[in-house]
Protein backbone atom coordinates (compact mmCIF):
# COMPACT_ATOMS: atom_id res chain seq x y z
CA UNK A 1 0.00 0.00 0.00
CA UNK A 2 1.62 3.28 -1.08
CA UNK A 3 1.77 6.10 1.40
CA UNK A 4 -0.24 8.37 -0.91
CA UNK A 5 -3.30 6.10 -1.12
CA UNK A 6 -3.53 5.34 2.59
CA UNK A 7 -5.49 8.43 3.75
CA UNK A 8 -9.04 7.05 3.15
CA UNK A 9 -7.96 3.82 4.84
CA UNK A 10 -6.75 5.85 7.80
CA UNK A 11 -10.14 7.51 8.09
CA UNK A 12 -11.79 4.07 8.19
CA UNK A 13 -9.15 3.03 10.74
CA UNK A 14 -10.23 5.84 13.03
CA UNK A 15 -13.86 4.71 12.85
CA UNK A 16 -12.80 1.20 13.71
CA UNK A 17 -10.52 1.98 16.66
CA UNK A 18 -13.30 4.14 18.08
CA UNK A 19 -15.17 0.88 18.53
CA UNK A 20 -12.37 -0.60 20.65
CA UNK A 21 -13.48 0.26 24.18
CA UNK A 22 -13.24 -1.41 27.58
CA UNK A 23 -16.46 -3.40 27.86
CA UNK A 24 -18.05 -6.41 29.41
CA UNK A 25 -19.67 -8.37 26.62
CA UNK A 26 -20.08 -11.87 25.23
CA UNK A 27 -18.21 -11.92 21.98
CA UNK A 28 -16.38 -14.63 20.16
CA UNK A 29 -12.93 -14.87 21.71
CA UNK A 30 -9.83 -16.13 19.87
CA UNK A 31 -11.50 -15.86 16.44
CA UNK A 32 -10.40 -17.89 13.46
CA UNK A 33 -7.60 -16.02 11.62
CA UNK A 34 -9.37 -16.13 8.26
CA UNK A 35 -12.10 -13.95 9.80
CA UNK A 36 -9.68 -11.05 10.43
CA UNK A 37 -9.28 -8.64 7.52
CA UNK A 38 -6.50 -6.03 6.98
CA UNK A 39 -8.45 -3.24 8.65
CA UNK A 40 -9.19 -5.32 11.74
CA UNK A 41 -5.59 -6.56 11.89
CA UNK A 42 -4.36 -2.99 11.80
CA UNK A 43 -6.85 -1.98 14.49
CA UNK A 44 -5.80 -4.85 16.74
CA UNK A 45 -2.07 -4.12 16.36
CA UNK A 46 -2.33 -0.38 16.73
CA UNK A 47 -0.30 1.36 19.43
CA UNK A 48 -2.95 2.19 22.01
CA UNK A 49 -1.46 5.59 22.83
CA UNK A 50 -1.89 6.82 19.25
CA UNK A 51 -5.17 8.64 19.85
CA UNK A 52 -4.68 11.92 17.97
CA UNK A 53 -7.69 12.60 15.77
CA UNK A 54 -10.05 10.07 17.30
CA UNK A 55 -13.51 11.49 17.93
CA UNK A 56 -14.41 12.38 21.48
CA UNK A 57 -16.95 14.56 23.21
CA UNK A 58 -16.62 17.89 24.98
CA UNK A 59 -15.96 17.40 28.69
CA UNK A 60 -15.44 19.67 31.65
CA UNK A 61 -11.72 20.34 31.85
CA UNK A 62 -10.59 19.62 35.39
CA UNK A 63 -7.54 19.99 37.58
CA UNK A 64 -6.64 17.25 40.06
CA UNK A 65 -4.90 17.27 43.39
CA UNK A 66 -1.91 14.95 43.31
CA UNK A 67 -1.90 11.94 45.62
CA UNK A 68 1.18 11.24 47.71
CA UNK A 69 1.43 7.82 46.08
CA UNK A 70 1.32 9.45 42.63
CA UNK A 71 4.24 11.76 43.38
CA UNK A 72 6.10 8.82 44.92
CA UNK A 73 5.41 6.79 41.79
CA UNK A 74 6.66 9.57 39.55
CA UNK A 75 9.86 9.85 41.60
CA UNK A 76 10.30 6.06 41.56
CA UNK A 77 9.97 5.94 37.77
CA UNK A 78 12.44 8.79 37.26
CA UNK A 79 14.89 7.26 39.78
CA UNK A 80 14.68 3.95 37.93
CA UNK A 81 15.70 5.78 34.76
CA UNK A 82 18.30 7.91 36.56
CA UNK A 83 19.98 4.74 37.82
CA UNK A 84 19.73 2.98 34.47
CA UNK A 85 17.07 0.34 35.09
CA UNK A 86 15.24 1.66 32.02
CA UNK A 87 15.46 4.64 29.72
CA UNK A 88 12.52 7.04 29.36
CA UNK A 89 11.51 5.63 25.99
CA UNK A 90 11.36 2.07 27.34
CA UNK A 91 9.24 3.44 30.14
CA UNK A 92 6.85 5.11 27.70
CA UNK A 93 6.55 1.99 25.61
CA UNK A 94 5.67 -0.06 28.68
CA UNK A 95 3.32 2.54 30.16
CA UNK A 96 1.52 3.63 27.03
CA UNK A 97 1.40 0.69 24.64
CA UNK A 98 2.38 -2.61 26.28
CA UNK A 99 -0.70 -2.58 28.50
CA UNK A 100 -2.92 -3.15 25.52
CA UNK A 101 -6.07 -1.33 24.57
CA UNK A 102 -8.33 -2.19 27.49
CA UNK A 103 -5.96 -1.60 30.40
CA UNK A 104 -4.56 1.47 28.67
CA UNK A 105 -7.92 3.24 28.80
CA UNK A 106 -9.32 1.61 31.94
CA UNK A 107 -6.41 2.21 34.32
CA UNK A 108 -5.73 5.54 36.02
CA UNK A 109 -2.88 7.56 34.51
CA UNK A 110 -0.48 6.94 37.39
CA UNK A 111 -1.82 3.42 37.82
CA UNK A 112 -0.03 2.61 34.59
CA UNK A 113 3.17 4.30 35.80
CA UNK A 114 3.05 2.25 38.99
CA UNK A 115 2.27 -1.10 37.38
CA UNK A 116 4.95 -0.42 34.77
CA UNK A 117 7.53 0.18 37.50
CA UNK A 118 6.53 -3.08 39.20
CA UNK A 119 6.74 -4.88 35.87
CA UNK A 120 10.21 -3.65 34.89
CA UNK A 121 11.64 -5.00 38.16
CA UNK A 122 10.31 -8.44 37.32
CA UNK A 123 11.02 -8.33 33.57
CA UNK A 124 14.68 -7.48 34.08
CA UNK A 125 14.95 -10.08 36.84
CA UNK A 126 15.85 -7.64 39.60
CA UNK A 127 13.10 -9.28 41.62
CA UNK A 128 11.20 -12.49 41.07
CA UNK A 129 7.44 -12.32 40.83
CA UNK A 130 7.42 -14.35 44.03
CA UNK A 131 9.35 -11.61 45.79
CA UNK A 132 6.92 -8.98 44.47
CA UNK A 133 3.89 -10.99 45.57
CA UNK A 134 5.36 -11.53 49.02
CA UNK A 135 6.29 -7.88 49.39
CA UNK A 136 2.79 -6.74 48.43
CA UNK A 137 1.40 -9.22 50.95
CA UNK A 138 3.78 -7.98 53.63
CA UNK A 139 2.85 -4.34 53.01
CA UNK A 140 -0.84 -5.21 53.04
CA UNK A 141 -0.54 -7.03 56.34
CA UNK A 142 1.36 -4.12 57.82
CA UNK A 143 -1.63 -1.92 57.12
CA UNK A 144 -4.24 -4.46 58.16
CA UNK A 145 -2.40 -4.71 61.48
CA UNK A 146 -2.39 -0.94 61.89
CA UNK A 147 -6.10 -0.71 61.11
CA UNK A 148 -7.08 -3.53 63.45
CA UNK A 149 -4.91 -2.22 66.32
CA UNK A 150 -6.93 1.04 66.50
CA UNK B 1 23.44 -20.71 41.02
CA UNK B 2 21.48 -19.25 38.13
CA UNK B 3 22.93 -16.96 35.50
CA UNK B 4 20.96 -13.74 35.20
CA UNK B 5 21.42 -11.34 32.31
CA UNK B 6 23.70 -8.45 33.17
CA UNK B 7 22.23 -5.07 32.34
CA UNK B 8 24.69 -2.22 32.12
CA UNK B 9 22.89 0.41 34.14
CA UNK B 10 25.66 2.95 33.69
CA UNK B 11 25.75 3.37 29.92
CA UNK B 12 23.43 6.32 29.56
CA UNK B 13 24.92 8.21 32.51
CA UNK B 14 28.40 7.64 31.05
CA UNK B 15 27.31 8.98 27.67
CA UNK B 16 25.13 11.89 28.72
CA UNK B 17 26.34 13.31 32.07
CA UNK B 18 27.14 16.98 31.66
CA UNK B 19 26.06 16.75 28.01
CA UNK B 20 22.32 16.06 27.96
CA UNK B 21 19.99 13.99 25.81
CA UNK B 22 19.60 14.26 22.76
CA UNK B 23 22.87 16.26 22.76
CA UNK B 24 24.82 13.09 23.58
CA UNK B 25 23.93 11.62 20.15
CA UNK B 26 25.35 14.54 18.19
CA UNK B 27 27.39 13.48 15.19
CA UNK B 28 26.13 9.90 15.14
CA UNK B 29 23.53 10.16 12.39
CA UNK B 30 25.66 11.20 9.45
CA UNK B 31 24.39 13.72 6.90
CA UNK B 32 20.79 14.84 7.10
CA UNK B 33 18.71 13.71 4.12
CA UNK B 34 16.26 16.63 4.32
CA UNK B 35 16.51 20.34 4.94
CA UNK B 36 14.23 23.20 5.94
CA UNK B 37 11.68 23.88 3.22
CA UNK B 38 11.65 20.35 1.80
CA UNK B 39 8.24 18.91 0.99
CA UNK B 40 7.95 15.47 2.56
CA UNK B 41 5.38 12.72 2.79
CA UNK B 42 5.02 10.47 5.83
CA UNK B 43 5.62 6.82 5.10
CA UNK B 44 3.11 4.23 6.20
CA UNK B 45 5.58 1.69 7.60
CA UNK B 46 4.11 -1.40 9.30
CA UNK B 47 2.69 -0.61 12.69
CA UNK B 48 3.69 -3.34 15.12
CA UNK B 49 4.33 -3.25 18.87
CA UNK B 50 5.37 0.40 19.11
CA UNK B 51 5.56 3.60 17.16
CA UNK B 52 5.75 7.32 17.80
CA UNK B 53 4.76 8.17 14.25
CA UNK B 54 1.15 9.10 14.68
CA UNK B 55 -1.42 7.35 12.51
CA UNK B 56 -3.01 10.71 11.69
CA UNK B 57 0.15 11.76 9.83
CA UNK B 58 0.58 8.67 7.67
CA UNK B 59 0.55 9.44 3.96
CA UNK B 60 0.18 13.17 4.61
CA UNK B 61 2.31 15.79 2.88
CA UNK B 62 4.06 18.48 4.91
CA UNK B 63 7.02 20.84 4.91
CA UNK B 64 10.19 20.54 6.99
CA UNK B 65 10.34 23.60 9.24
CA UNK B 66 13.29 22.59 11.42
CA UNK B 67 16.09 20.04 11.53
CA UNK B 68 16.08 19.46 15.25
CA UNK B 69 18.54 16.85 16.59
CA UNK B 70 20.07 13.42 16.18
CA UNK B 71 18.84 10.53 18.28
CA UNK B 72 18.02 6.84 18.08
CA UNK B 73 14.55 6.41 16.63
CA UNK B 74 11.91 5.97 19.32
CA UNK B 75 11.01 2.55 17.91
CA UNK B 76 14.56 1.40 18.73
CA UNK B 77 15.14 3.42 21.88
CA UNK B 78 12.00 1.83 23.32
CA UNK B 79 14.05 -1.37 23.63
CA UNK B 80 17.20 0.52 24.61
CA UNK B 81 18.75 -0.14 21.19
CA UNK B 82 20.77 3.05 20.90
CA UNK B 83 23.56 2.04 18.52
CA UNK B 84 22.05 3.82 15.50
CA UNK B 85 20.91 7.44 15.42
CA UNK B 86 18.80 9.32 12.86
CA UNK B 87 18.16 12.97 12.17
CA UNK B 88 14.85 14.25 13.51
CA UNK B 89 12.77 16.81 11.68
CA UNK B 90 9.91 19.08 12.64
CA UNK B 91 7.29 18.97 9.90
CA UNK B 92 4.30 21.26 9.46
CA UNK B 93 1.04 20.16 7.83
CA UNK B 94 -1.97 22.18 6.75
CA UNK B 95 -4.97 20.91 8.74
CA UNK B 96 -6.86 20.36 5.48
CA UNK B 97 -4.16 17.86 4.45
CA UNK B 98 -4.74 15.80 7.60
CA UNK B 99 -8.52 15.98 7.90
CA UNK B 100 -10.73 16.14 4.80
CA UNK B 101 -13.54 17.58 6.90
CA UNK B 102 -11.48 20.42 8.44
CA UNK B 103 -13.62 23.56 8.02
CA UNK B 104 -12.74 25.77 5.05
CA UNK B 105 -13.53 28.69 7.36
CA UNK B 106 -10.06 28.19 8.95
CA UNK B 107 -7.77 27.91 5.93
CA UNK B 108 -4.48 28.69 7.67
CA UNK B 109 -4.53 26.24 10.59
CA UNK B 110 -1.65 23.77 10.86
CA UNK B 111 -0.12 20.98 12.93
CA UNK B 112 3.61 20.71 13.62
CA UNK B 113 5.20 17.50 14.90
CA UNK B 114 8.50 15.61 14.74
CA UNK B 115 9.66 12.59 12.77
CA UNK B 116 12.84 10.56 12.67
CA UNK B 117 14.26 10.37 9.17
CA UNK B 118 13.00 6.85 8.39
CA UNK B 119 9.42 8.13 8.33
CA UNK B 120 10.00 10.72 5.60
CA UNK B 121 10.15 10.48 1.84
CA UNK B 122 10.43 13.26 -0.70
CA UNK B 123 6.99 14.53 -1.75
CA UNK C 1 -8.37 11.39 62.81
CA UNK C 2 -4.72 12.50 62.46
CA UNK C 3 -4.26 16.23 62.10
CA UNK C 4 -2.74 17.84 59.01
CA UNK C 5 0.67 18.39 60.62
CA UNK C 6 1.04 14.74 61.62
CA UNK C 7 0.16 13.67 58.12
CA UNK C 8 2.71 16.03 56.60
CA UNK C 9 5.34 14.77 59.03
CA UNK C 10 4.68 11.18 58.07
CA UNK C 11 4.82 12.08 54.37
CA UNK C 12 8.26 13.68 54.90
CA UNK C 13 9.51 10.57 56.67
CA UNK C 14 8.08 8.31 54.00
CA UNK C 15 10.53 9.68 51.47
CA UNK C 16 13.58 9.13 53.65
CA UNK C 17 12.85 5.87 55.45
CA UNK C 18 10.98 3.30 53.48
CA UNK C 19 9.50 1.60 56.53
CA UNK C 20 7.00 4.28 57.55
CA UNK C 21 3.33 3.85 56.70
CA UNK C 22 1.04 6.87 56.42
CA UNK C 23 -1.02 7.40 59.54
CA UNK C 24 -4.37 7.24 57.78
CA UNK C 25 -7.28 4.87 58.05
CA UNK C 26 -7.62 3.42 54.55
CA UNK C 27 -4.85 2.44 52.20
CA UNK C 28 -5.63 1.82 48.53
CA UNK C 29 -4.29 -0.95 46.32
CA UNK C 30 -2.21 1.68 44.52
CA UNK C 31 -0.69 2.90 47.79
CA UNK C 32 0.14 -0.68 48.81
CA UNK C 33 1.79 -1.41 45.48
CA UNK C 34 3.64 1.92 45.48
CA UNK C 35 5.24 1.10 48.83
CA UNK C 36 6.03 -2.44 47.73
CA UNK C 37 7.75 -1.30 44.52
CA UNK C 38 9.74 1.46 46.19
CA UNK C 39 10.85 -0.79 49.05
CA UNK C 40 11.91 -3.58 46.70
CA UNK C 41 13.80 -1.21 44.42
CA UNK C 42 15.67 0.20 47.40
CA UNK C 43 16.31 -3.25 48.92
CA UNK C 44 17.75 -4.46 45.63
CA UNK C 45 19.98 -1.40 45.36
CA UNK C 46 18.35 -0.10 42.17
CA UNK C 47 18.13 3.37 43.68
CA UNK C 48 18.54 4.68 47.20
CA UNK C 49 16.00 6.19 49.55
CA UNK C 50 18.09 9.34 49.30
CA UNK C 51 17.75 9.32 45.48
CA UNK C 52 13.98 9.12 45.85
CA UNK C 53 13.86 11.91 48.40
CA UNK C 54 16.07 14.10 46.20
CA UNK C 55 13.84 13.53 43.19
CA UNK C 56 10.71 14.37 45.17
CA UNK C 57 12.38 17.57 46.37
CA UNK C 58 13.40 18.42 42.82
CA UNK C 59 9.79 17.99 41.65
CA UNK C 60 8.62 20.24 44.51
CA UNK C 61 11.01 22.91 43.24
CA UNK C 62 9.41 23.01 39.79
CA UNK C 63 6.66 25.32 38.64
CA UNK C 64 5.66 27.73 35.84
CA UNK C 65 7.43 30.84 37.18
CA UNK C 66 10.70 30.40 35.25
CA UNK C 67 8.80 30.02 31.97
CA UNK C 68 6.72 33.11 32.78
CA UNK C 69 9.90 35.07 33.38
CA UNK C 70 11.39 33.83 30.14
CA UNK C 71 8.36 35.28 28.33
CA UNK C 72 8.55 38.58 30.25
CA UNK C 73 12.27 38.90 29.47
CA UNK C 74 11.60 38.16 25.81
CA UNK C 75 8.91 40.84 25.69
CA UNK C 76 11.34 43.40 27.10
CA UNK C 77 14.47 42.40 25.15
CA UNK C 78 14.25 41.64 21.39
CA UNK C 79 17.73 40.05 21.39
CA UNK C 80 16.74 37.67 24.20
CA UNK C 81 13.56 36.85 22.32
CA UNK C 82 15.65 35.85 19.28
CA UNK C 83 17.79 33.63 21.51
CA UNK C 84 14.72 32.06 23.12
CA UNK C 85 13.31 31.12 19.72
CA UNK C 86 16.64 29.91 18.34
CA UNK C 87 17.87 28.03 21.44
CA UNK C 88 15.38 27.41 24.23
CA UNK C 89 17.87 25.46 26.33
CA UNK C 90 20.40 28.31 26.32
CA UNK C 91 17.68 30.91 26.99
CA UNK C 92 16.45 28.86 29.97
CA UNK C 93 19.74 29.49 31.76
CA UNK C 94 18.82 33.16 32.13
CA UNK C 95 15.78 32.15 34.23
CA UNK C 96 17.70 29.71 36.39
CA UNK C 97 16.86 26.51 34.54
CA UNK C 98 19.72 24.35 33.37
CA UNK C 99 18.00 21.56 31.46
CA UNK C 100 21.14 19.40 31.67
CA UNK C 101 22.60 20.12 35.10
CA UNK C 102 19.73 21.29 37.34
CA UNK C 103 18.14 17.82 37.70
CA UNK C 104 19.86 15.39 40.11
CA UNK C 105 21.04 13.21 37.21
CA UNK C 106 23.41 15.78 35.73
CA UNK C 107 22.14 14.70 32.29
CA UNK C 108 18.65 16.17 32.31
CA UNK C 109 15.48 14.58 33.58
CA UNK C 110 14.88 11.18 32.00
CA UNK C 111 11.36 12.06 30.86
CA UNK C 112 11.79 15.66 29.72
CA UNK C 113 15.13 15.53 27.84
CA UNK C 114 17.06 18.71 26.99
CA UNK C 115 15.47 20.19 23.89
CA UNK C 116 13.14 23.02 24.80
CA UNK C 117 11.66 24.90 21.86
CA UNK C 118 10.01 28.22 22.53
CA UNK C 119 7.14 28.81 20.11
CA UNK C 120 6.69 32.48 19.29
CA UNK C 121 3.14 33.66 18.71
CA UNK C 122 2.50 36.62 16.42
CA UNK C 123 -0.71 38.53 15.68
CA UNK C 124 -1.26 36.05 12.83
CA UNK C 125 0.01 32.85 14.52
CA UNK C 126 -1.19 31.17 17.72
CA UNK C 127 0.50 28.06 19.06
CA UNK C 128 -1.05 25.50 21.37
CA UNK C 129 0.72 22.41 22.72
CA UNK C 130 -0.35 18.80 23.17
CA UNK C 131 1.32 15.41 23.37
CA UNK C 132 -1.15 13.15 21.58
CA UNK C 133 0.81 10.00 22.44
CA UNK C 134 1.21 10.43 26.19
CA UNK C 135 1.53 13.78 28.00
CA UNK C 136 5.08 15.01 27.40
CA UNK C 137 5.52 18.38 29.06
CA UNK C 138 8.45 20.77 29.75
CA UNK C 139 8.56 20.04 33.48
CA UNK C 140 11.95 21.63 34.27
CA UNK C 141 10.64 25.06 33.28
CA UNK C 142 6.89 24.65 33.72
CA UNK C 143 6.36 22.14 36.57
CA UNK C 144 3.98 19.22 36.48
CA UNK C 145 1.35 19.00 33.77
CA UNK C 146 -2.29 19.68 34.59
CA UNK C 147 -4.72 16.77 34.73
CA UNK C 148 -6.71 17.87 31.68
CA UNK C 149 -3.56 17.93 29.55
CA UNK C 150 -3.05 14.21 30.26
CA UNK C 151 -6.55 13.11 29.32
CA UNK C 152 -7.14 10.97 26.23
CA UNK C 153 -9.86 13.50 25.44
CA UNK C 154 -7.52 16.49 25.10
CA UNK C 155 -4.99 14.35 23.25
CA UNK C 156 -7.64 13.07 20.81
CA UNK C 157 -9.34 16.34 20.07
CA UNK C 158 -6.87 19.23 20.16
CA UNK C 159 -4.94 18.12 17.10
CA UNK C 160 -8.07 17.78 14.95
CA UNK C 161 -10.59 20.23 16.43
CA UNK C 162 -8.33 22.91 17.97
CA UNK C 163 -10.83 25.75 17.61
CA UNK C 164 -13.56 23.83 19.39
CA UNK C 165 -11.23 22.80 22.22
CA UNK C 166 -9.81 26.32 22.58
CA UNK C 167 -13.34 27.73 22.66
CA UNK C 168 -14.03 25.40 25.60
CA UNK C 169 -11.04 26.99 27.30
CA UNK C 170 -12.50 30.41 26.57
CA UNK C 171 -10.27 31.29 23.63
CA UNK C 172 -11.79 32.20 20.28
CA UNK C 173 -9.57 33.51 17.53
CA UNK C 174 -10.18 35.17 14.22
CA UNK C 175 -10.59 32.62 11.36
CA UNK C 176 -7.66 34.00 9.36
CA UNK C 177 -5.19 33.45 12.20
CA UNK C 178 -3.05 30.33 11.86
CA UNK C 179 -3.63 28.11 14.86
CA UNK C 180 -0.64 25.80 14.96
CA UNK C 181 -0.95 22.73 17.15
CA UNK C 182 2.48 21.56 18.27
CA UNK C 183 2.35 17.83 19.02
CA UNK C 184 5.38 17.00 21.17
CA UNK C 185 5.73 13.38 20.11
CA UNK C 186 9.51 12.94 20.40
CA UNK C 187 12.28 14.57 22.47
CA UNK C 188 11.41 18.23 21.96
CA UNK C 189 9.39 19.94 24.70
CA UNK C 190 7.44 23.10 23.88
CA UNK C 191 6.36 26.25 25.65
CA UNK C 192 4.45 29.10 24.06
CA UNK C 193 5.73 32.69 23.94
CA UNK C 194 2.44 34.58 23.65
CA UNK C 195 1.98 38.01 22.08
CA UNK C 196 2.47 40.79 24.63
CA UNK C 197 -0.98 42.27 25.24
CA UNK C 198 -1.89 45.94 25.02
CA UNK C 199 -2.20 47.80 28.31
CA UNK C 200 1.19 46.60 29.61
CA UNK C 201 3.30 49.53 28.44
CA UNK C 202 6.05 50.45 30.88
CA UNK C 203 5.55 47.33 33.01
CA UNK C 204 8.46 45.74 34.86
CA UNK C 205 9.61 42.18 34.18
CA UNK C 206 7.96 41.01 37.42
CA UNK C 207 4.62 42.59 36.58
CA UNK C 208 4.69 41.14 33.07
CA UNK C 209 5.58 37.66 34.35
CA UNK C 210 2.54 37.76 36.65
CA UNK C 211 0.09 37.70 33.75
CA UNK C 212 1.83 34.82 31.96
CA UNK C 213 -0.03 31.92 33.51
CA UNK C 214 0.61 28.21 33.01
CA UNK C 215 -2.42 28.08 30.71
CA UNK C 216 -0.84 30.83 28.55
CA UNK C 217 2.40 28.85 28.37
CA UNK C 218 0.56 25.77 27.10
CA UNK C 219 -1.38 27.95 24.69
CA UNK C 220 -4.98 27.50 25.84
CA UNK C 221 -5.13 31.07 27.17
CA UNK C 222 -3.62 34.45 26.26
CA UNK C 223 -2.14 36.90 28.77
CA UNK C 224 -4.42 39.72 29.91
CA UNK C 225 -3.64 42.65 32.20
CA UNK C 226 -5.21 41.94 35.57
CA UNK C 227 -5.43 38.17 35.05
CA UNK C 228 -2.72 36.49 37.13
CA UNK C 229 -4.09 32.97 37.56
CA UNK C 230 -5.41 30.15 35.41
CA UNK C 231 -9.14 30.07 34.72
CA UNK C 232 -11.13 28.49 37.52
CA UNK C 233 -11.91 24.83 36.96
CA UNK C 234 -13.24 22.02 39.13
CA UNK C 235 -10.47 20.40 41.14
CA UNK C 236 -10.79 16.66 41.71
CA UNK C 237 -9.60 16.23 45.30
CA UNK C 238 -6.98 13.67 46.29
CA UNK C 239 -7.68 11.22 49.09
CA UNK C 240 -4.16 11.79 50.48
CA UNK C 241 -3.00 14.94 48.73
CA UNK C 242 0.52 16.22 48.22
CA UNK C 243 0.87 19.81 49.29
CA UNK C 244 2.18 21.55 46.18
CA UNK C 245 1.58 25.26 45.84
CA UNK C 246 1.31 25.94 42.11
Amino acid sequence: MSSKNSRPELMRHFDLVGQLQPAYHRAEHAPYPDTIDHAQYRALLRSAHDVGGEPDVPITWEEKEEEVWELNTFATCECLAWRGVWCAEERRRRHNVDFGQTQYLALPYYGRWLLGAARILVDKQYVTLTELINKIDEVKKRHDNKASSR
Amino acid sequence: MTTKPHHDRTHHAKKATGIGDPQCFKGEAGPAKFKIGDAVRIKNLPDIFYTRCQTYTRGARGVVVAVVYESPAAEDEAWDNTDKSEWFYSVKFPQKELWPDYPDAYPNDTVETEFSERWLEKA
Amino acid sequence: MPDKEDKQMSEKHDHGEHKAAPMVEEVSDFEILEMAVRELAIEKGLFSAEDHRRWTEYVHSLGPLPAARLVAKAWLDPEYKKLAVADGVKASLAVGVDWIKSPPTGFGTPSDYCNLRVLEDTPKLKHVVVCTLCSCYPRPILGQSPEWYRTPNYRRRLVRWPRQVLAEFGLQLSPDIEIRVADSNQKTRYMVLPVRPAGTEGWSEDKLAEIVTRDCLIGVAVPKPGVTSNAKRPIHPAVHPVHHHH
